[in-house]
């Protein structure tokens, strides 16, 4: 017998499982928000931009938000995999998978949200015949590229001894998945060559994906800090694009881990010190946030420049105050608060903290934004009354929530098909323990 | 019947009462104008005439716009006639001298124009008068000395003016810049004034021309004077244009060298690892189907 029954029960345990009742209705509503989403897409190539509310002056709306932040949630997966790994932390050895489902499915609908903001998708393709290597556009595009492809990697690597234990389970997974379990790892056969030949690619894979993950998202900060436009001419702006990034895709994890926990009841292997120590990162990481905020807000509000006025007072005090002080409480101070206390880093309350964090950020994506739009430099004259404000139309929320429940479909659909915690790895910590 | 008597008496009052309050109001009193001609003679070619009107409000005397001023040369008369003019916003309105004046003009050395303002509702009417000789500059210029001699027409003879002070300078675009250290100059007995040129690297057109100016200003007699000349006195200024260079914001053709290296270095390392990790997937596949 190749394994001890220790291990045959983590095996078992650690398998993907086929969707319950809970998990078909999940999917179902997902793929019915996506096919609202497709609908309302369909509506925005028959006729055009002209069915979102964005003009000329907002001519980046929540579609710009969304993508920002996608690309910041796909950050987790540099964190969790590549600083825990390269920094030693063991405990977050089974939270990699999830993390890089995560990265994966971000990075996904971060490139796709861009081709529907763009209007007709045809124009994707003019990037590249007129693309000049001067833009921050083009590293962007550059970089998101190479994001997803490291992404790929580090989640195809560490899944292939478990492929090859995958294919033990023929009956449980299928006749389709285990062809698609042998097409894509039959030939892992754990030899000592091939596991050293595996580790030195994650390694290579690790110290590469942290300066892509950073380059990613300062790049993407630099699409608007490069412009000169109240609130994004700040030299700022790449700190406090990646700090929010690690808070909310750390938010994301530990929503995941909740969820996976309670669905496929992983209680042994997900434990309640993963949570607490979680809620230590996430509490660092919210500090860090809070801090950029500070000095992204607080001087120039001490200085009050006449041309940002309007831009700072709408945020503070007039349209948008209520989102922002919404976004700075719920994603940012309130997750700190209750999570200094211990109690506050127990599963329920982590859960959520996280769903708290996810929802603040993605409000503070549109307030990074929109605000700025409408108050240009130069005072809007002339222009009909529609400029001034901006409220997406259901064509926009539509496409919008399509894209995060297709993410959030990618995730379960690789959670089906994939172990959401590493069996291999698991496996070998355990003996490890053992011995 | 009572009634009716009752209510015609009250009518009547208050007829009455508007009727008091109209014989006894008072139009506002109207407003004084200044009006002042100032003549121009440029290159010595057609004199023109710029009328400035002005009026006291709260003890400072404002710009008025809209006035309509007639002008006449030497008599008020249809046939002497410059024509209408009315002030813009500055208070000011500018006219040449017509042909239709040019028998008049011939006349005399010496001129008088007239300015009439008729009057309307806000102002009084108000008149003006300027004389002046006919005069004009010549400018000539050797080895950097700039000479400008001042003529006045007598009889009818172009006659050297001694005394006249007269400004000579570079014409900018801010104003007029001396050529020397001296802001003004003194015709001698011969009519002339001359100036050393001193603003050697002084930026010039694309040619390094400079444009001379002669002037004389607010002169009792001669009015205002002056004349340019174009020199070749400059430096030559030889444009840098960036448009068709490599900048950040050129075309993709025009990207930087450094940039470029910079970033297709950044790419090539990067990628470079991404397909060295691909065939270590390879080798890996290869292992296995040897096992």
């Amino acid at each position: 017998m190749e394994n001890s029954i220790t291990d045959e029960k983590i095996i078992a345990d650690l398998l993907p499982q086929k969707f319950g009742k809970a998990g078909k209705i999940w999917v179902g509503i997902l793929t019915v928000i996506c096919l609202i989403g497709l609908f309302a897409y369909y509506r925005q190539l028959r006729y055009g931009l002209i069915v979102t509310a964005m003009r000329d002056y907002v001519s980046w709306g929540i579609y710009i938000s969304n993508f920002v932040f996608f690309v910041a949630i796909s950050l987790v997966g540099s964190l969790i995999t590549a600083i825990f790994r390269l920094a030693g932390v063991k405990w977050g050895a089974p939270l990699t998978r999830i993390a890089e489902i995560i990265a994966v499915a971000a990075i996904i609908f971060a490139s796709l949200i861009i081709i529907v903001d763009m209007g007709s998708p045809e124009r994707f393709y003019n990037l590249f015949t007129h693309g000049r290597i001067q833009s921050p556009i083009i590293w962007d595009v550059i970089v998101i590229t190479t994001y997803f492809f490291i992404s790929i990697l580090l989640l195809y690597y560490p899944l292939l001894p478990d492929i090859k234990i995958l294919l033990r389970f023929k009956q449980k997974s299928g006749n389709g998945l285990h062809k698609f379990y042998n097409y894509i790892g039959s030939f892992w056969q754990g030899t000592p060559a091939q596991f050293k030949l595996s580790e030195k690619a994650i390694n290579i894979l690790c110290i590469t994906i942290i300066p892509v993950a950073f380059t990613i998202h300062t790049v993407t900060s630099w699409l608007f800090a490069t412009t000169y436009r109240p609130g994004w001419d700040s030299t700022n702006f790449g700190a406090y694009f990646i700090a929010g990034a690690f808070l909310v895709g750390s938010g994301a994890v530990v929503v995941a881990m909740y969820v996976f926990r309670k669905a496929y009841h992983l209680e042994k292997y997900i434990t309640e010190i993963h949570f607490e120590k979680m809620g230590r990162v996430v509490v660092l990481l919210s500090l860090l946030y809070l801090y950029f905020n500070m000095n992204e807000f607080l001087t120039p509000f001490f200085k009050m420049k006449k041309s940002e006025e309007g831009y700072l007072n709408g945020l503070f005090s007039g349209d948008f105050s209520v989102v922002f002080w919404f976004a700075i409480l719920i994603g940012i101070i309130i997750p700190v608060v209750i999570l200094l206390f211990r109690r506050g880093r127990k599963p329920l309350p982590m859960f959520v903290v996280g769903i708290m964090v996810i929802v603040g950020a993605w409000f503070k994506r549109y307030l990074i934004v929109t605000p700025t739009l409408l108050n240009p430099f130069l005072p809007m004259h002339d222009v009909p009354a529609s400029y001034h404000h901006y409220f997406p139309t259901w064509e926009e929320w539509a496409i919008t929530m399509g894209s995060l429940a297709g993410a959030l479909l990618i995730i379960t659909i690789l959670a089906r098909i994939f172990p959401i915690i590493p069996i291999q790895e698991t496996l070998t910590e355990q003996h490890e323990k053992a011995i | 019947m009572k009634r009716l008597y009752k209510n015609l008496s009250a009518l009547l009052a208050l007829a009455l009462v508007f009727a008091g309050y109209n014989t006894f109001a008072q139009a506002a009193p109207k407003g004084d104008l200044s009006i002042a001609i100032n003549y121009f003679v440029d290159n010595n070619t057609v004199p023109s005439l710029l009328v400035r009107v002005k009026t006291k409000i709260n003890g400072r005397f404002q710009p008025v716009e809209g006035v309509s001023v007639n002008l006449f040369l030497d008599k008020d008369s249809a046939g002497t006639a410059i024509g209408r003019v009315t002030t813009n916003r500055k208070g000011e309105a500018s006219i040449f001298i017509p042909v239709s004046v040019k028998k008049q003009w011939a006349t005399s050395v010496k001129h008088t124009f007239l300015a009439t303002f008729k009057g309307d509702k806000k102002y009084e009417e108000g008149k003006a008068d300027l004389t002046v000789a006919r005069a004009k500059i010549l400018l000539s210029t050797a080895d950097k000395t700039i000479t400008a001699t001042v003529l006045e027409l007598k009889d009818t003879t172009w006659t050297p003016v001694k005394g006249v002070e007269l400004k000579i300078a570079i014409k900018r675009l801010g104003g007029d810049l001396p050529v020397n250290e001296t802001p003004t100059f003194t015709t001698d007995s011969t009519g002339q004034a001359s100036a050393d040129f001193k603003r050697l690297g002084m930026p010039g057109g694309k040619s390094g021309n400079l444009i001379l100016i002669a002037k004389v200003e607010d002169n009792e007699l001669y009015g205002n004077l002056s004349v340019e000349k174009t020199v070749n006195w400059g430096v030559k200024f030889i444009p840098v244009n960036t448009f068709n260079n490599r900048t950040l914001f050129a075309t993709r053709d025009k990207a930087p060298i450094w940039l470029q290296l910079i970033a297709y270095s950044i790419l090539f390392a990067v990628w470079g690892i991404l397909v060295f990790l691909v065939f270590n997937l390879i080798k890996i596949r290869k292992i296995g189907g040897q096992v």
